[in-house]
């Protein structure tokens, strides 16, 4: 099957876009097998393998393929945006205790296992109730399965399809934040755009918040792995052939195909458990430093790589896709009835995180998703640098001297970390939101900046 | 591992390396500790230990792949710091070999990077100038 590219971007975002290989990728995705509408990017796209990273693919569900390249290695990487009580005039005073509380508090599991300690019959329970399993054994409140993507836990989910590799590489490291791009951060709101939304939302001007932004650790890693050779091994079977192997693919009917997406389903469920797990430790941390009087609830928690079965109008009759989100957001609109009751007059929110040291976004999924993009926008800046690059001629020491001085704490286990995820190593996440904005796919709610970072 | 032994490779998101070596073994080796230098510090573990390893594959470069995604899991899953590997049997389609190395210890054995698979984006191996080359890109 072969259909377009389309690109949604700036002028200015096509002239970095064009530099590496995220155009070749997704006119590559536009090659597989039962694609519906275009291969889409949003304006955050850059070079990943396979399909490019904020790709969008929706496919047939009775002839097309699923891809687990398609969804990414870290199966439901996403983020939560938690509320707190608290404003950033209180805040600021206490800001350095807080950040070397929650970095003490908040395993990245670089040196070593999490704190969350459960057997195997108990994963097998995480692996099917996701975010929902946590609450039940005290770690959360209710409400944090009810405002999550999928309430916390997708259907489907079989862990017999989840090896035992794929165990043992996730069961220690549940309830760690990674490391990479993974981080934790205190911010506050800067400026609120859309006042009905944000009212929905819980956010105000000067409110301290925190954004999460985690996966499916080894888990879902090793989930990917195990399918992507599970794929290339039955594609002949399948008479697929493809210009990339990493966009190996089998069909959603087939056996392989429906083994992944069980698999895929307990992953993502891995990681709603593993963001639950860390939104428990960052209450006791906040209560630690200010007492009672943090309260700290969840606003919502957005998977940016997924498949999922949704429901679109395509060329004027209503059927079920398969989309694949490779980094991006589901962004429903106002009236879907998958959103939580308190939102559905405004809209899915939608959270962008931009670099650490510029600004994140808090958006609200508008129609235009539902019409052009799959229910779908962008996930975050899209990085601009390798990690090479954005080492090059800098210090770790004297680039985080730099942001303290303009207010923001960073607390990383590795020094390379903060290079790597500098402002300048990311497109402008500002430029990024406006393309979103201005072509309807979402709505800006918020803006919020940084005072403080955890990563590993 | 010398210096010439593998170089990094610059992605936009991730990161991959390139190695050297003058046989198809050697490279597979090569390959290995090139990413567990990217993962983590090799030459910080121990070879107190030896550690069996086989894969299988349908062709030389999923064997590559499949090779590394099983030294990964070693190290990710099983916890095992290896200091160096050696091959025992080698084709296109099947490695046998050992690593050295000793369990991880979390304060001595520290993830540089978590590296969360082994991608076939790019892959090559490769004679270039007498010697075997092999790229690969990691995600992390």
């Amino acid at each position: 099957m072969l259909t377009d590219v389309m690109v949604y971007a700036s002028e200015a975002l096509m002239v970095q876009i064009r530099k590496d290989l995220s155009l070749e990728q997704a006119m590559n995705v536009a090659t597989l097998p039962g694609i519906v509408g275009s291969s889409l990017a949003m304006p955050d796209i850059h070079q990943g393998y396979g399909f490019p990273i904020g790709g969008v693919a929706a496919m047939d569900c009775d002839g097309g393929v699923v891809s687990p390249g398609g969804v990414g290695f870290d199966i439901n990487c996403g983020v939560r945006l938690v509320r707190t009580t608290l404003e950033e005039a209180a805040v600021r005073p206490r800001l350095r205790d807080l950040i070397d509380q929650v970095f003490r508090d908040v395993p990245c599991g670089t040196g070593g296992s999490g704190f969350v300690k459960i057997g195997p019959r108990d994963l097998d329970r995480v692996l099917v109730e996701g975010a929902r399993w946590m609450v039940k054994n005290g770690f959360g409140e209710q409400r944090d399965a009810d405002f999550s993507e999928a309430g916390g836990a997708l259907e489907g989910a079989d862990p017999a399809a989840v090896s035992d590799r794929a165990r043992e590489r996730g069961l220690p490291q549940l309830g760690t934040l990674g490391s990479g791009n993974h981080f934790l951060e205190v911010q506050y709101v800067e400026e609120v755009h859309d006042e009905t939304a944000a009212r929905a939302y819980g956010i105000f001007p000067g409110q301290v918040v925190v954004l999460i932004h985690s996966g499916s650790r080894g888990l879902g890693h090793q989930v990917c792995t195990d399918y992507v050779k599970v794929m290339n091994q039955s594609m002949a079977k399948h008479h697929i052939s493809l210009p990339d192997r990493q966009l190996a693919c089998g069909p959603i009917r087939s056996e392989e195909g429906e083994r992944y997406l069980a698999a895929m389903c307990a992953a993502a469920n891995f990681a709603w458990a593993n963001r639950q797990a860390i939104l428990h430790f960052l209450r006791g941390a906040f209560q630690r430093i200010f007492g009672a009087a943090a309260r700290l609830d969840l606003v919502y928690d957005v998977c940016h790589n997924i498949a999922k079965r949704e429901r679109y109008e395509v060329e004027g009759r209503r059927r079920e896709v398969l989309v694949h989100r490779k980094g991006a957001t589901r962004a429903f609109p106002a009236g879907h009835r998958e959103i939580p009751a308190d939102y559905r007059a405004v809209g899915q929110p939608v959270f962008i995180p931009g670099s650490m040291g510029t600004a994140s976004w808090v958006l609200a999924g508008a129609e235009g998703a539902m019409r052009e993009t799959f229910g779908s926008v962008c996930h975050g800046a899209g990085r601009l640098l390798s990690r090479t690059a954005a080492r090059k001629g800098r210090n770790a020491r004297e680039e985080q001297h730099k942001l303290e001085e303009r207010g923001i704490l960073v607390r990383s286990e590795s020094r390379d970390g903060i290079l790597e995820e500098l402002p300048e190593a990311y497109k402008n996440v500002d430029e990024v939101i406006e393309v979103v904005h201005n072509a309807g796919l979402a709505r800006k709610v918020a803006r919020l900046r940084p005072m403080g970072v955890i990563k590993g | 591992m010398r210096p010439r032994d593998f170089e990094v490779l610059e992605h936009p998101a991730d990161i991959g390396f390139r190695a050297f070596a003058g046989t198809l073994p050697e490279l597979f080796a090569r390959s290995a500790l090139a990413m567990l230098s990217i993962a983590a510090d090799p030459a910080a573990a121990l070879p107190k230990q030896q550690y069996p390893l086989a894969v299988e594959s349908g062709d030389r470069e999923s064997l590559l792949v499949d090779w590394l995604n099983e030294v990964l899991y070693w190290f990710d899953g099983k916890l095992i710091a290896f200091r160096d590997f050696r091959v025992t049997q080698f084709r296109d389609t099947a490695i046998e070999a050992v690593g050295m190395g000793e369990p991880r210890d979390p304060l001595r054995h520290r993830a540089r990077l978590i590296v969360k698979a082994v991608t076939y984006h790019q892959l090559k191996i490769e004679r270039r100038g007498g010697l075997w080359v092999a790229e690969v890109y990691l995600d992390i």
